[in-house]
């Protein structure tokens, strides 16, 4: 059964390579609008990962290593993104910024979310957060909070014994982690296509170019933006296997 | 000198209850006690890891109940060596000098030394993951001597090991303090470590230490039922003490009737538990003709050998567990089923 279900994998992935010519796949990659989309989806995807790393290791280690009131809910709260479909989270962000106090406030002093690559941020990142936060939480809970005692006891800070010693310590996780926030983020449509919405050559990510196009017949260019996707997905998802990723998550 | 007073801290799964102690300087101070008993945290508290609920903690006259780990002096090795695998044995051993700030070369030269002691000095750029259990906890022990530490705790340091390489590190133990007279504070379930390194033993259990001692002082006169049981004292009746003329005697139940042990050590006209070890038993075929008051005749019931010590049960109506060395054993000629007399000195029944 496994093997069925791998071959026809395979066949989805083999068919989406080989359906155009590869002189009209280079010939796309060369159109300015692929460039840009590829642009745009780096860009967007790099930034919202490290916003992603900013939030989810602090958020992360004070999960694993310290009990608070509210902590079991607050963990479930986090995780929810995870069950959301991007689709609704997309809507949420889009009344939140659109049309709340907090939102207009914001547009006020020229930090605008909706149909913009900001917006594609900030979809990438409500979206992703929890697979960062919750491979960084299983990592941190796998190392004894003994290594940090210790390192206390041989002179240094708290902030010290983390940096030094659990950071260090938790480095595959990490990197597993932020590798498959990157590789998230690049693919977000659903939440991004509702906050920026899909304007050529301006909230243009790959997954939305590829929708533009196969919306209005460019095949060629669809499959472009497609076979780029494959490719960082394999890339990725051995990056995160290397790392340990999946005992993780 | 280490004071601890009334510290009680409550983890949920672990706690201290009302713990007081003082350790003098240079000391090979061991703790013994069950799973749970609370010793982890009390070094952990000792190492200031987490403040106390309540209670103090003085160091050298320095109130150091809320002072950080770091500016305590106090260094501690865990049983599962916690060396950061991410760092070379020369990088652990030098983690604390660096935090220090201490020149490069002067850290070398240091690390250098104190690897040399202990038999590591060719692992040092290796990675912890890759040396043997004896070896990554050499480097863990080079780690916390280095910084020559007023206290250095060590947590069941020997327990992961096998047994050779456990008695080797034990022997190394004893002389590094022979050598670096810091006070050791030293947790364990093993009695061969209590006996071979300790100046003094704490019992806890349940959160509570419940004696002080010396080795000897705890494992012949154990202060309660639990740490006779605990320290694997065999003979243990529960009775009535009567004392008349200056001697007393404590009448316990038996299977048939009532039987008399004498003690010495009994006062008051109060239930008591007696304890007697298995060594302050005199096995003999006859009656002994001596000066001591306990004699009593009764039937071997069972023998186990454990190598260099031979355990005799015995039924003279209650159930006796005498030990003698081989030799006894074998000059007495005797097997189960025989009748042999027990011979025991009224000072050699503990009463608490």
């Amino acid at each position: 059964m496994g093997l069925v279900l791998a071959g026809f994998i395979i066949a989805l992935l083999l068919l989406v390579a080989t359906h155009p010519s590869p002189s009209a796949v280079i010939e796309s990659l060369m159109t300015k609008e692929i460039q840009f989309a590829i642009y745009l989806s780096l860009v967007t995807s790099v930034i919202s990962t490290l916003l992603c790393i900013l939030i989810a290791v602090p958020a992360a280690y004070s999960l694993a290593r310290y009990d608070f009131w509210g902590k079991s809910f607050v963990s479930t709260i986090l995780d929810l993104p995870l069950a959301l479909p991007p689709l609704v989270a997309g809507v949420g962000l889009l009344l939140f910024f659109g049309t709340t106090p907090i939102g207009d406030f914001l547009e006020s002093i020229g930090i605008v979310f909706v149909f913009t690559p900001l917006g594609i941020i900030i979809a990438q990142f409500f979206v992703n957060m929890p697979f960062m936060l919750r491979i960084m939480r299983s990592t941190f809970t796998d190392i004894s909070p003994r290594y940090e005692y210790v390192a206390c006891t041989l002179g240094c800070t708290n902030l010290q014994a983390i940096w030094r010693v659990t950071l260090p310590m938790a480095i595959n996780g990490f990197l597993a982690g932020a590798v498959i926030t990157w590789a998230k983020g690049i693919g977000e449509f659903g939440a991004a296509l509702m906050i920026a919405g899909a304007t050529r050559m301006k909230t243009e990510t790959l997954p939305i170019s590829l929708f533009l196009n196969m919306s209005c017949g460019e095949l060629d260019m669809a499959i472009s933006a497609a076979i780029i996707l494959m490719v960082i997905s394999l890339v990725s998802l051995y990056v995160f296997e290397y790392f340990g990723g999946s005992a993780k998550f | 000198m280490l004071t601890i007073e009334h510290i009680s801290k409550n983890l949920g799964e672990f706690i201290l209850d009302d713990v007081s102690l003082r350790v003098e300087d240079g000391e090979y101070f061991v703790i013994i006690g069950p799973t749970g008993a609370g010793k982890t945290i009390l070094l952990e508290t000792i190492a200031g890891v987490y403040p106390p609920d309540s209670g103090t903690v003085v160091l050298d006259d320095r109130d150091v109940t809320f002072v950080p780990p770091r500016e305590r002096n106090i260094t501690m090795v865990y049983q599962d060596y916690m060396l950061f695998p991410h760092l070379t044995v020369a990088e652990n051993i030098g983690f604390g000098l660096k935090n220090r700030k201490l020149p490069p070369d002067e850290i070398a030269d240091k690390v250098a030394e104190v690897a040399e002691i202990f038999g590591i000095g060719h692992l040092l750029h290796r990675y912890p993951n890759t040396l043997s259990g004896g070896e990554q906890q050499r480097a863990a022990i080079s780690r916390a001597i280095v910084l020559e530490p007023s206290i250095l705790l060590l947590d069941e340091p020997l327990s992961a090991l096998d047994g050779q390489t456990r008695e080797r590190l034990r022997i190394e133990l004893k002389r590094l303090h022979a050598a670096y007279k810091t006070t050791i504070i030293h947790i364990t379930h093993n009695f061969e470590e209590v006996f071979s390194l300790a100046s003094r033993v704490a019992v806890m259990h349940q959160g509570k230490v419940i004696q002080v001692g010396t080795p000897d002082e705890v494992f012949r006169h154990p202060n309660s039922a639990f740490i006779a049981e605990f320290v694997g004292v065999q003979n243990i009746f529960r009775g009535t003490c009567t004392a008349t003329n200056g001697l007393s005697e404590i009448t316990v139940e038996g299977t048939e009737g009532s039987h008399l042990i004498c003690s010495s050590l009994c006062t008051g006209n109060t239930d008591v538990t007696a304890t007697i070890r298995p060594e302050d038993i005199m096995v003999s075929c006859t009656k002994l003709e001596s000066s001591a008051r306990n004699s009593f005749a009764g039937t071997i019931t069972d023998v186990a050998d454990n190598g260099s010590m031979v355990r005799i049960s015995v039924d003279t109506g209650l159930p006796f567990i005498a030990a003698v060395t081989r030799q006894g054993w074998q000059s007495l000629g005797v097997e189960i089923g025989d009748t042999v007399y027990l011979t025991v000195m009224a000072q050699s029944v503990h009463i608490f």
